[in-house]
């Protein structure tokens, strides 16, 4: 059952990278867009899919990216050049936020990070170090949309990667068992907190690089854009309806995402409806499927199989 | 010392709509143990109502609430056969799949309202909404007073309630001691039923006060709902009282910080989230045992 | 004989609100020993395994453990000295196969194994515990049997020096309990002091080497079997209780 999606992911990782002699630019934006929708929704799903510690505030993490790049940008540094100290910032917030947020339990701590992400995207909006309200544009000249594209579509695969890797990793068994019982998990020696803290730093890193792509595509960047709330929800939406806690979720997610987007902004009366979207595509899978697509194509594929033997007790497939 | 009398005087006509305000999202957690946050998507269509009925009407807003509450009321009750049935887990804690898909049903109230009365910013302004009078020296909007009055009203009509009817002694038996509630013969289904219809009426009649107070978008009430968390976590649900008290808190820390500091209007909602965080981190014992935020501290299994 | 205990409890209490669950506790434990816990329901058997292994913070008292003091320490850090518990109502990771389950006490229990040693390791339990067949099959569909005996794998598999086994033997049958009994020697033949609470009394009294009894949170007794069925405070404590009666011949 791994080698499958692993097949298609080498293929359509192939078919990405080669895209650009192929299509046209509009196709290899919505691309873009594509991968950054993977990448955010792999890294969310390492602390919410894997540890299932669901965030409500990863725009912060996004924003830190991004604002990074502009910032040292304009004062002369290359903007490629940003990108780790970006990552940087963005995984040491993640741990002081995390000290005090990790002592909440599942539902509380969603509730405190939409608080922190509130906070972060006010504070963005005041101070008129980062711009204020107004936002921030990158320095002219030396935009190359092939090496954008470029660079966004290889942190995808990486995130994906990096995903498969936590996941069969004793690493990832740790998260997997504090999401199934905590205090189970401890009992056995597992120091939840640290690898609370550990799961959120490497994911807030890996969505602060994107960032810092999304700054240098985008050439201006906002609080209302970077740090805003819609985005915090689009992350979570993405792995969740595709499936949390799996490795083709995130990105089945992020592409059901894109394609709905881009049909919705096709019809004019349907441009405001996304979050009726949202909200609809959360309730219908929080009701009849909590474990998005890949729940529900497993679910399927256990029922076609019973179907043909004999009943007996269930074995399900805990890959 | 004005500053003082100002701060306590603003505080407590904070309060009354503030505890209305959290009681909503009290009563449906403390019965159901369900996170509604639909309670702003509710709040927020409280206030378009009251301003449908304003405007298409001319009927006074406050005269309003007597028609938004009992409306409110079988809302709730209506969603809860759709939707909060599914919801109800037996009291092992709140679940984040409630979490998501109360969230999910915010955002369709959203959309809602966006296609029914477009995203334009509305208010309501009566011949009495700029007028204002003096309290032991401090000047006092009009509205600000009338919304004060008809918390009051409704938090001592509240109270009434839980005290006397059956259904009412039987929600705050639910809310402190489930399993022991559900064993004496408490129908469940008709106890959640109340609990939604009361927690969505709440809303609807602190959305219609808001919007007394506040210019709103289909985008409102998210602030507010962070506030209505922060109360319940200060004050505890398992009482009008202790949400009364939680709310009296945030109140003064709010107009304290912005009469005694400097900081900036635009900032003060980042405190109140910084403040939700914090109350939410920092206490331990102490409060009303409540949400059980502490990881191995707490049961033994 | 080495003087110093493994573990040497003083003075231990745990008060819940009004509820005083344990109340001057003491008791010592000697390596090697199998050392049984009986009392009553509601006795605090199990909040003291839970102090023991900080589940719980102890309200008072002094837990020594291979001579330091472990009272306060959080769950991670107990088990990392090499003391762990099993629970009374199982809590098998569900969604994880019975060898994923088993290598999380192994990769961060006392022993900190990775890769293929870890993998032996957790086959060699497996082994040992009678799970070795059913170690790809998802946990949440074993019987509760198995789901014991997954506990008790787990916690195996975190190299304890000294065990805490919270009533291994609810719900099994007799032969299984005679399986569970001998399990319990083994794991002591491995060099793995046991504590363990159980109600099937006669199953206690024979395989301990020693006993201590609780009830109201009060250390009544305790020594080895064969004084403590005949304690006349301890016989009073199961007077009406419907756990099987307490016999001179285990």
């Amino acid at each position: 059952m791994k080698a499958l999606p692993a097949s298609f992911g080498a293929v359509a990782a192939a078919a990405a990278l080669a895209a650009p002699f192929v299509l046209e630019r509009g196709t290899l934006n919505d691309l873009w867009s594509l991968a950054l929708g993977v990448i955010l929704a792999s890294a969310w799903n390492l602390l919410g899919g894997f540890a299932g510690q669901v965030s409500l505030g990863y725009s912060a993490f996004l924003g830190i990216g991004a604002y990074t790049t502009a910032l040292l940008s304009l004062r002369g540094v290359h903007p490629f050049l940003t990108l780790p100290l970006g990552a940087l910032l963005a995984a040491l917030f993640s741990i002081v936020i995390g000290l005090p947020a990790f002592r909440l339990r599942g539902p509380y701590f969603t509730i405190a990070t939409i608080g922190v992400g509130e906070a972060v995207r006010v504070s963005a909006a005041s101070v008129s170090f980062t711009g204020g309200s107004g936002g921030l544009r990158m320095p002219a000249g030396s935009f190359d949309f092939q090496l954008n594209y470029y660079s966004m579509v290889v942190l995808a695969i990486l995130s994906v990667v990096l995903a498969a890797a936590v996941r069969s990793s004793a690493f990832g068994h740790a998260l997997a068992a504090i999401r199934q019982d905590i205090d189970g998990a401890e009992a056995l020696g597992v120091h939840s907190t640290r690898f609370k803290l550990a799961a959120h730093a490497l994911s807030a890193a890996v969505v602060a690089l994107a960032g810092s792509l999304y700054a240098i595509n985008f050439q201006y960047i906002a609080p209302g854009s970077v740090f805003d709330f819609r985005l915090s929800l689009s992350i979570v939406l993405m792995p969740i309806v595709g499936g949390v806690g799996t490795v083709a979720g995130p990105v089945l997610g992020a592409l059901v995402f894109s394609t709905l987007q881009i049909k919705l902004l096709a019809v004019p009366a349907l441009r405001d409806a996304y979050l009726l979207l949202y909200g609809g595509l959360l309730i219908l899978v929080m009701l009849y499927e909590p474990k998005g697509l890949v729940g529900l194509w497993r679910r399927l594929v256990a029922r076609a199989r019973s179907a043909g033997s004999v009943r007996g007790p269930e074995v399900s497939d805990a890959g | 010392m004005p500053e003082l009398v100002s701060v306590a005087v603003n505080s407590l006509l904070a309060a009354g709509l503030y505890a209305t305000m959290a009681y909503g999202l009290a009563v449906i957690y403390g019965v159901m143990r369900i996170i509604n946050l639909a309670h702003a998507g509710l709040m927020m269509l409280g206030a378009y109502v009251t301003f449908t009925l304003f405007d298409r009407f001319g009927l006074d807003p406050f005269v309003g609430l007597a028609l938004t509450g009992p409306l409110f009321f079988l809302l709730g009750v209506a969603l809860h056969r759709l939707v909060g049935r599914r919801l109800a887990r037996s009291g092992a804690g709140p679940s984040m799949e409630s979490l998501l898909l109360t969230f999910g049903v915010w955002l369709v109230l959203q959309n809602l309202a966006y296609y029914v009365w477009s995203g334009d910013t509305q208010s309501i302004l009566t011949g009495y909404t700029l007028k204002s009078v003096a309290i032991l020296g401090v000047r006092v909007g009009v509205p600000s007073l009338l919304v004060f009055g008809a918390s009051a009203v409704s938090l001592v009509f509240l109270n009434v309630l839980l005290r006397t009817t059956y259904l009412g002694k039987a929600i705050r038996a639910v809310t402190q001691n489930r399993d022991a509630a559900l064993l004496s013969g408490v129908d469940a289904d008709r106890i959640s039923a109340t609990a939604f219809g009361l927690g969505t009426a709440f809303a609807g009649l602190a959305g219609g006060m808001l919007s007394t107070l506040y210019a709103f978008t289909p985008d409102f009430g998210r602030s507010f709902l962070l506030k209505a968390f922060c109360i319940i976590v200060l004050g505890g649900m398992e009482s009008v009282t202790g949400v009364a008290v939680g709310a009296l808190v945030l109140a003064i820390l709010e107009n304290g910080l912005a009469v005694y500091t400097s900081v900036p209007t635009s900032f003060q909602d980042a405190v109140s989230f910084t403040l939700l965080f914090l109350a939410l981190v920092a206490f331990p014992q102490g409060l009303p045992g409540l949400f059980s935020r502490f990881a191995r501290r707490g049961a033994l299994h | 004989m080495p003087a110093e205990p493994l573990l040497s409890v003083r003075d231990l209490s745990k008060r819940f609100g009004g509820l005083l669950a344990l109340d001057g506790v003491h008791f010592e434990v000697a390596r090697g020993e199998i050392f049984g816990v009986i009392g009553p329901n509601g006795a605090g058997k199990t909040t003291l395994f839970a102090c023991l292994t900080g589940s719980l913070p102890p309200t008072r008292g002094e837990i020594r453990f291979l001579g330091a003091r472990i009272d306060g320490l959080t769950s991670p850090a107990v088990v990392a000295r090499g003391l762990v518990r099993t629970h009374q109502i199982v809590r098998p990771f569900r969604e994880m196969t019975v060898e994923d389950n088993v290598s999380v006490g192994a990769h961060f229990g006392a022993g900190r194994r990775r890769g293929a040693d870890a993998r032996r390791r957790v086959r060699e339990i497996l082994e040992r515990t009678g799970l070795a067949p059913r170690a790809t099959i998802s946990a949440g569909t074993l019987t509760i049997g198995e789901l014991k005996r997954l506990e008790i794998a787990r916690a195996l598999a975190t190299e304890p020096t000294a065990i805490c086994l919270d009533e291994v033997m609810g719900g099994l049958n007799p032969s299984e309990i005679v399986g569970a009994m001998a399990l319990i020697r083994s794991i002591r033949d491995a060099g793995v002091t046991v504590l363990m609470i159980e109600h099937h009394v006669h199953a206690v009294v024979g395989v301990s080497d020693r006993i201590l009894v609780l009830n109201f949170g009060q250390r009544i007794a305790e020594g080895p079997p064969r004084e403590i069925v005949r304690d006349p405070e301890v016989v009073a404590a199961y007077l009406g209780d419907d756990s099987v009666p307490v016999r001179a011949d285990g």
